[in-house]
């Protein structure tokens, strides 16, 4: 999984820099952004026709326009149901990139460890988190905790296997010359091991950000309390029970462009640590 | 073991068998003294990187025995930084600047920060890098890179060069270049060089002795002792006793009855 981000983004890297060369701006945009702006509009057109046409109720399919509305008359709800969703979701992922990177750590100080241990991650990781919400609920409770405890289940195995894997893929020739000046094992950890897997540990915190906030939401609908404390999940279940459609999209939505930003944000961030060193960093990342 | 001091390598009827059932090396037998810039020459599969990497502790032969002044190379390199090795490619850290790449040997031994960041700016002026201290290594040319490797390996002070096929990969000006700069530095700083190359010319313009090999078991062929006086300057190349050594060198690669050369 690790290996085909990685490979994917240094293959984003190569096309961008074949594509770049200095063309006019009004070529660009021709070639780049004239395309998928269209096919938006167009889309958001049919959407609003096809009801109009169809005559269907804004219950079945809302138009465009009546999600508009609804996000603005129900901003308040939303805004706050947003807020806790990101709260509880950037909880979860921090918590997960923590441990995952920890736990990763000293599993690969020791094959022993690993060897012992691994196996049983991977089984873990295969285990549905929606099979085990109920029981996080049972041991943390309806709301809060369970809620950080499930975003953080599902986004702490992407970043294992792939601090693991980064661990493990040191160059043979850069730690040969490590044996060579008598390093020792936690010298080559800080020094060798850990920047060498920082690509790969970055590539498994842009996956798990993005679950992180599946995570949440799931746990909203789980273990989700409402007093103005449910967040996204537990709105979406709230407003499906009203049969509030067009509220419905407008959370969906707002759970898509919580999902892009948080991505962005990261993606950031990984620019940044690998800055100037790794070539997935060099060009702009898509 | 004191008998061997002023031995700087000591190769004793070395052999090295992998588990594949390749004989690597087979008898190789090879003294090598203090101060001399000796090259093992031959093709591949003949065991030249093999021996290498013995001396560095990289490998351990299956019979006979290694020494490095008089120690086995594990313990030298263990307790000293008297060993150094530059591999084929310029094996620096991405994420490092030029100046932190220098500096690694220095920082995994311990040591005064001021002093050792002195001594990594010194061993950079050395290779003419001295404007490129902040720079990263893919922003360096092949030749710069290598230039780093090499200044990282002189930054602790080795007292035994080891060098495997550094400059295979580098555009042949490039590689004048750092054949000049590699003998300057070399009677600068009185080493001991082994240097491992597959290229006739190099093998002569550096060495002051050459050890011919060949591979199927890779063994030692001859010894060739470079009379040519040093500094070497590259107008050599042309001189007739140069083409002398290159014949006698490509010669004896080509004949693989083992035998003594002297000239």
């Amino acid at each position: 999984m690790a290996m085909s981000e990685v490979e994917m983004m240094k293959r984003q890297t190569a096309l961008a820099a074949a594509g770049k060369k200095k063309k006019p701006f009004a070529a660009t945009f021709k070639e780049m952004y004239l395309g998928p702006i269209a096919a938006f509009v167009l889309f958001i057109s049919l959407w609003q026709l096809i009801p109009l046409v169809l005559g269907l109720p804004h219950y079945i399919l809302p138009k465009p326009t009546d999600v508009w509305e609804a996000t603005v008359s129900d901003w308040a709800l939303l805004a706050e149901a947003i807020r806790i969703t990101v709260f509880e979701s950037v909880i979860g992922f921090l918590l997960s990139a923590v441990i995952g990177i920890g736990v990763s750590v000293l599993l690969a100080s020791s094959k022993i460890l690993e060897r012992s241990i691994y196996p049983y991650a991977i089984i873990l990781q295969t285990i549905p988190v929606v099979a085990v919400a109920p029981i996080v609920v049972i041991w943390f409770g309806a709301g809060f905790n369970s809620i950080v405890v499930i975003s953080f289940l599902i986004g702490f195995f992407p970043v294992i296997s792939n601090t693991l894997m980064g661990l493990n893929s040191v160059d043979k020739n850069m730690d040969e010359l490590f044996t060579l000046y008598n390093a020792s094992k936690w010298q080559r950890m800080w020094k060798l091991r850990i920047p060498a897997a920082m690509p790969f540990i970055m590539a498994g915190l842009k996956i798990s950000c993005t679950l992180s906030i599946v995570g949440a939401i799931v746990g909203e609908y789980v273990a989700g309390i409402g007093g103005g404390n449910g967040g996204l999940g537990y709105a979406i279940t709230v407003a499906a029970i009203q049969v509030k459609t067009s509220f419905l999209f407008s959370c969906g939505i707002a759970a898509a462009i919580l999902g892009i930003s948080f991505y962005l944000l990261v993606s950031l961030f990984s620019k940044m640590m690998l800055g100037s060193w790794h070539e997935s960093a060099m060009k702009s990342e898509k | 073991m004191k008998i061997v001091q002023d031995h700087a390598v000591y190769f004793r009827n070395v052999s090295k068998v992998y588990n594949t059932g390749t004989i690597a090396l087979n008898n190789f037998d090879f003294p090598v003294e203090e101060g001399e810039f000796i090259s093992f020459l031959g093709p591949s599969g003949c065991g030249k990187s093999t021996a290498l990497r013995m001396v560095a502790g990289l490998g351990s032969p299956t019979t006979g025995d290694v020494t490095v002044f008089g120690n086995t190379p594990e313990d030298l390199i263990k307790n000293t930084n008297d060993i150094a090795f530059v591999f084929q490619d310029a094996n620096l850290l991405p994420w490092r600047s030029v100046l932190d790449n220098v500096l690694l040997p220095l920082e995994l031994r311990g040591g005064n920060k001021k002093e050792k960041k002195e001594a990594a700016v010194k061993v950079l002026e050395m290779v003419g890098l001295k404007d490129h201290l902040t720079s990263y290594p893919r922003q360096l040319s092949g030749g710069m890179r290598m230039r780093v490797s090499i200044a990282r390996a002189l930054a602790a002070k080795p007292k035994l060069l080891l060098m495997d096929e550094p400059f295979a990969a580098l555009d042949e000006i490039t590689r004048q270049t750092l054949q000049m700069e590699l003998l300057d530095i070399w009677k600068k700083e009185k080493m001991t060089v082994l240097f491992v190359t597959h290229n006739v010319y190099e093998a002569v313009f550096l060495s002051s002795k050459i050890a011919v090999m060949s591979a199927r078991p890779g063994r030692l062929s001859s010894v060739i002792d470079v009379n040519l006086p040093y500094p070497r300057e590259l107008a050599m190349r042309t001189d007739p006793a140069f083409s002398k050594y290159v014949d006698l060198a490509s010669a004896s690669l080509e004949n693989h009855e083992p035998r003594k050369e002297t000239v």
